[in-house]
């Protein structure tokens, strides 16, 4: 068992945001985790990467580096890309010193040439595009081969293309590193994809966990309105 | 029919108090916020140690790039109080001691606590919005994610450079000051170059001058502190950067008026 989570409490300040949650993500398996805005699907990965607490629960995670690609990838804007993508292996403590910058050149072209984006290590992330700087914070997040890897709408805001190149790569880090991930996503394409399981989070609740296939039949109420996006349903908008 | 309790909740006293208590609260809150971060950053020292390409890069953007507007300030500053000071006493037969008490006042008040706001309002403002973007856009949730401590990795170098540079920068304003006092005294006021750095020696103490560069090591050191903790501690998205860019620079300004009475009652009392 890779990412287990167990009765899973937050609250900000009075706020239930994730009411009593439990799912689990087995190695070499990806969940899908999809829900309204302000569902609470970014708290849920900050709470397993361990930025944020959490007010109960238990979360288990196997040992090794944990890995988060954020939503509005969140590049260091003072340093260029290769620094980005090199910032673990040149700042923390058990990895610095540890590869010349031969050995670092070496690894950011290769992580670069997996997003497909060849050559830019000079750049500033302010002159990239969107999409792009996606791609690098990809890469960045992958350079220490972890073996839990959260991702953060990774493939929002990304052109059809790009999209199909980032869920690939989600499937092929998987299945050669065994690791476990989760995907949290709005994208259908992505769901479809990437995604062996899918659970679906409403009002700090799940609300319907399954396959995408099982997802995409419509026959909870709940997967009904989402896949269909329709705003009549149980679920409401708010804020 | 209301009870009194309820009748002493609407009254202007009991808000004033309810409003003073909770911004007590808040006041300590924040003090006690930041001490955190300076115990978990020194701490962090030990640790992993300082950096010196990142300490170097810091310590040229704390003291080279803000030492045109700190001199100019504290330079200005000394003009001023030398047109008033030496006008005065020359009329008053004080003329030997211009130069004397021009460096007592530099060196011990002028030179730090001019330097101190220049840098705020330079370097302190900068440095806070610089963390608070970061919070903001999730960069130091990445570097944490990237299993490099934040405060460490943030604060080591940026509060270093203050402690280091401070002193620095003091020195160079306070000498500048001086000059510019022997300058103006001797345009407005016809007091003699001689007459004025004759006297400047009597003023130059040498603990004067130790104590001013403790003062400004704790300024900097202060200011660059304060600054980094309100940007790291920002919240929400442009008008949070804004707010933690105005609380560090205000917070800055009384810390140095209070470190400077510190100073003030422990060496010159
Ligand atoms: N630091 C915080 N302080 C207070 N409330 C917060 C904080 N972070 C998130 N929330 C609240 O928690 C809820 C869930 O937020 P979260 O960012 O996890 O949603 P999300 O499902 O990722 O939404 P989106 O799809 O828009 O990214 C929201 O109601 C939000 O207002
Ligand atoms: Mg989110």
């Amino acid at each position: 068992m890779s990412i287990e989570v167990k009765n899973l409490i937050k609250k900000f300040d009075d706020k239930v945001v994730i009411n009593d949650i439990s799912f689990h993500v087995n190695n070499g398996e990806i969940l899908a985790i999809v829900g309204f805005s302000g569902s609470g699907k970014s708290t849920v990965l900050k709470i397993i990467s361990g930025l944020i607490p959490y007010d109960s629960g238990e979360i288990l995670t196997s040992d090794g580096d944990i890995a988060m690609v954020f939503q509005y990838s969140a590049l260091f804007d003072s340093l260029n890309v290769f620094d980005n993508i090199s910032f673990a292996l040149q700042e923390r403590k058990d990895l610095k010193h540890k590869y010349s910058m031969k050995d670092l050149q070496k690894i950011v072209a290769q992580k670069l040439e997996l997003v497909g984006l060849s050559g830019i290590e000079n750049k500033f992330p302010s002159e990239l595009s969107g999409g792009m700087q996606k791609r690098v914070s990809f890469a960045r997040a992958i350079v220490t081969n972890p073996n839990t890897i959260l991702y953060d709408e990774p493939t929002a805001g990304l052109d059809p293309m790009s999209s199909t190149l980032i869920e690939d790569y989600i499937v092929r880090l998987k299945n050669e590193t065994n690791s476990a991930s989760i995907v949290v996503t709005h994208q259908m394409s992505t769901i479809t994809r990437t995604a062996d399981r899918v659970i679906m989070l409403y009002d700090g609740g799940i609300v319907f966990e399954g396959t995408p296939k099982e997802l995409l039949k419509e026959t909870n109420p709940y997967t009904k309105q989402f896949v269909t996006a329709s705003l009549d349903g149980p679920m409401q908008l708010k804020a | 029919m209301i009870t009194l309790a309820q009748y002493l909740k609407r009254s202007a006293t009991y808000k004033l108090f309810t409003t003073l208590f909770s911004e007590v609260v808040m006041f300590l809150d924040t003090i006690g916020g930041i001490i955190q971060l300076g115990i978990h950053f020194i701490s962090r020292i030990f640790k992993d140690g300082i950096s010196g390409k990142e300490l170097a890069a810091q310590c040229e953007r704390f003291g080279i790039s803000s030492l045109p507007i700190t001199l100019s300030i504290v330079g200005m500053t000394s003009i001023i109080v030398s047109s008033q000071v030496a006008n005065e006493m020359v009329k008053q037969g004080g003329a030997d001691f211009v130069g004397m008490l021009m460096t007592i006042l530099i060196v011990r008040e002028v030179g730090a606590v001019m330097s101190g706001f220049a840098i705020t309002s330079m370097i302190g403002s900068s440095l806070a919005s610089e963390l608070a973007t970061m919070k903001v856009t999730e960069q130091i949730d990445a570097i944490d994610v990237l299993g490099v401590d934040s405060v460490g990795h943030l604060f080591i170098p940026r509060v270093l450079s203050g402690i280091l540079m401070m002193p620095v920068i003091v020195l160079i304003a306070s000498f500048v000051g001086v000059l510019l006092g022997a300058l103006t005294s001797n345009l407005f006021s016809g007091l003699s170059y001689r007459a004025y750095f004759s006297s400047v020696w009597l003023g130059l103490y040498m603990k004067d001058f130790w104590v001013s560069l403790l003062k400004a090591a704790t300024f900097g050191g202060t200011i660059a502190l304060i600054s980094c903790a309100f940007g790291y501690n920002a919240k929400g998205g442009a008008k949070g950067v804004g707010i933690a860019t105005t609380q560090a620079v205000v917070w800055s300004f009384i810390a140095i008026v209070i470190w400077d009475m510190v100073f003030a009652i422990l060496f010159f009392f």
